[in-house]
């Protein structure tokens, strides 16, 4: 336990300073903000005439000016957004080692590769986990000072935002395979663009309960009446992908060839 | 005792041979200078002896172990493989921190002594990003050290460092080896390898073609005594005629192959002038390592 302690704290250490920490949550955060901004628009009938598009998004989501309706946005960024968001974080932690050259001096090392991966595992689930709590108090924030309805449900408004936390957390560990295995930032990133797209053409097919990807956002409601339509089985699905994708990241470190 | 043997060592990519049967021994103390040219297979076999590369045949050895997954004694093991890299948002002591770290040291004076005797104090609040090429080989460098490690293996360690910085380095490995390390390091620089290294080990097309002691290399290496005189023809006729094996060179020097002209060359200047034909020039030529190396490669070629 200790090697994996010292793991993990040299995880954490390498990731003081990076810029990226700081993008992915001004990233993540433009979603209160626009829950905000759509709160003024429904307050505001002048406002939501000139609105548009816009108001027609707002109006079709059947957003209110309620806790609930907010707390339903924030769940559902993560859902959608969390998943484009949560892949980046982790294309990151897993392919700057090889963007950096610094993959190598890792491999022969008196701590094992697998707690060298455990602690970057560890580093992206507390930085996802910090990306949602830090949505929560901007969005409890914005609430506050925009005077929103009393929130009935708060309970489970907050059970919906953690479950698609843990949900689109898992449907990020197989992005580390496609970091390790290509070496870098390009090949996960294009998997996660490739993911966030097949999503929406699976969920318009109505096939999207059995894609991995999808089933974050539609747990979170962002597709509105397909969410019934998840199952044991799309649960079951989620996990062995998940699954399967560390064993193979973690399989791959250990024994493929590392020339790079 | 022997502190990394190789066994035909072996690897493909593809259908080409990186390394082929390679089988090398490296004794307690000993520098190994590990020559060949770009793709001659020098990484595959860093990398084979670090664990990262599993080779398709063969067996590698460290501290009389063989290297496998349960191979426990990194610690005893410092290296630098290619390009030195570090985290560049990180200064030089925090890079050496994640290290420190990962190979769970308990002393933390430690890093400040490898700066020290790297000469990076100056730079060690510096962020990697902004060192220069000299001082990212001796933070590569230091994290190799930072363990007092037995064995170094050290791939290219001085690309990059000006002339100080190389002799630095050469009296570091020298030192590092008088204190009971081992060292195996490859460079292009070959006559630095000269310097250093007590045996070397030339590497052609994925083949170990020659095997050498620093002594063995002085022996192998081409002498000769160069002279020139104002009529070249009528001095290789009288160098003939007292036994001596003469040639002109493409240069138009006359070339003195045999061992008695080697070790007294001042001979044949005084031979010249008895006969009337002062030498312009007697020089004793001896072959350095870049041409021997170019010349072991085609010769093997």
């Amino acid at each position: 336990m200790k090697r994996q302690l010292l793991a993990l704290q040299a995880e954490l250490m390498k990731n003081r300073y990076s810029r990226i920490v700081w993008v992915t949550f001004i990233a993540f955060a433009l979603a209160p903000i626009m829950g905000g901004i759509f709160i003024l628009i429904i307050r505001d009938p002048e406002a939501l005439a000139k609105a548009g598009g816009l108001a027609a998004k707002v109006r079709a989501m059947g957003f209110t000016p309620s806790w609930n309706s907010y707390l339903g946005v924030l769940t559902q960024a993560v859902g959608v957004g969390g998943v484009l968001v949560f892949g980046f974080v982790s294309s990151w932690i897993f392919g700057r080692e090889y963007s950096d050259g610094t993959a190598k001096d890792l491999l022969s090392l008196p701590i094992s590769r697998t707690r060298i991966l455990n602690a970057k595992f560890a580093v992206y689930t507390i930085w996802c986990v910090c990306l949602v709590i830090s949505n929560l108090l901007i969005g409890l924030f914005i609430g506050t000072i925009l005077q929103l309805d009393l929130l009935e449900r708060i309970w489970w408004g907050l059970e919906q935002y953690f479950i698609t936390t843990v949900l689109t957390i898992l449907a990020g560990l197989p992005i580390a395979f496609f970091a390790t295995w290509g070496k870098g930032y390009l090949a996960p990133l294009g998997f996660v663009s490739l993911t966030v797209v097949i999503a929406q053409i699976i969920t318009a097919i109505g096939y999207g309960p059995l894609f991995p990807w999808a089933i974050p956002a539609l747990y979170s409601g962002a597709g509105g009446e397909y969410k019934a339509s998840l199952s044991t089985l799309s649960y079951l699905i989620l996990i062995a992908v998940s699954v399967t994708g560390y064993v193979i990241t973690i399989s791959y470190w250990k024994f493929a060839d590392q020339t790079k | 005792m022997q502190i990394i043997k190789t066994n035909s060592l072996t690897k493909f990519f593809g259908t080409t041979a990186a390394t082929d049967n390679i089988s090398i021994q490296v004794e307690l103390g000993e520098i190994y200078g590990f020559l060949g040219l770009n793709g001659a297979g020098k990484t595959t076999l860093i990398r084979m002896l670090l664990g990262m590369i599993k080779p398709n045949n063969g067996t590698v050895m460290l501290f009389d172990k063989e290297l496998t997954s349960k191979f426990n004694q990194w610690n005893d093991i410092g290296y630098m493989v290619e390009t030195p890299s570090a985290y560049p948002n990180l200064s030089v002591r925090e890079n050496l921190m994640v290290y420190y770290k990962l190979r769970q040291l308990n002393n933390p004076l430690e890093i400040d002594f490898i700066i020290e005797k790297l000469k990076l104090s100056k730079y060690k609040d510096t962020k990697a990003k902004v060192l220069s090429m000299g001082n990212q080989q001796r933070l590569g460098l230091a994290k190799a050290l930072m363990h007092r490690p037995k064995l170094l293996i050290l791939d290219e360690p001085i690309n990059g460092l000006d002339p100080e910085g190389i002799v630095e380095v050469r009296n570091l490995l020298k030192e590092l080896s008088k204190n009971g390390s081992t060292i195996f390091l490859s460079s292009h620089i070959l006559g630095e390898v000269a310097k250093v290294a007590n045996r070397i080990g030339i590497v052609h097309e994925g083949k170990l073609i020659k095997e050498l002691t620093s002594n063995e290399l002085n022996d192998q290496l081409i002498k000769k005594v160069l002279v020139q005189t104002s009529d070249n023809a009528r001095a290789i006729e009288l160098l003939k005629s007292i036994s001596h094996k003469v040639a002109l060179s493409e240069d138009d020097d006359i070339e003195i192959l045999d061992g008695k002209a080697i070790k007294q060359p001042e001979n044949i200047s005084k031979f010249l002038v008895e006969q009337g034909l002062p030498p312009r020039q007697v020089r004793l030529f001896t072959e350095d390592l870049e041409m021997f190396f170019l010349r072991t490669i085609r010769t093997k070629a």
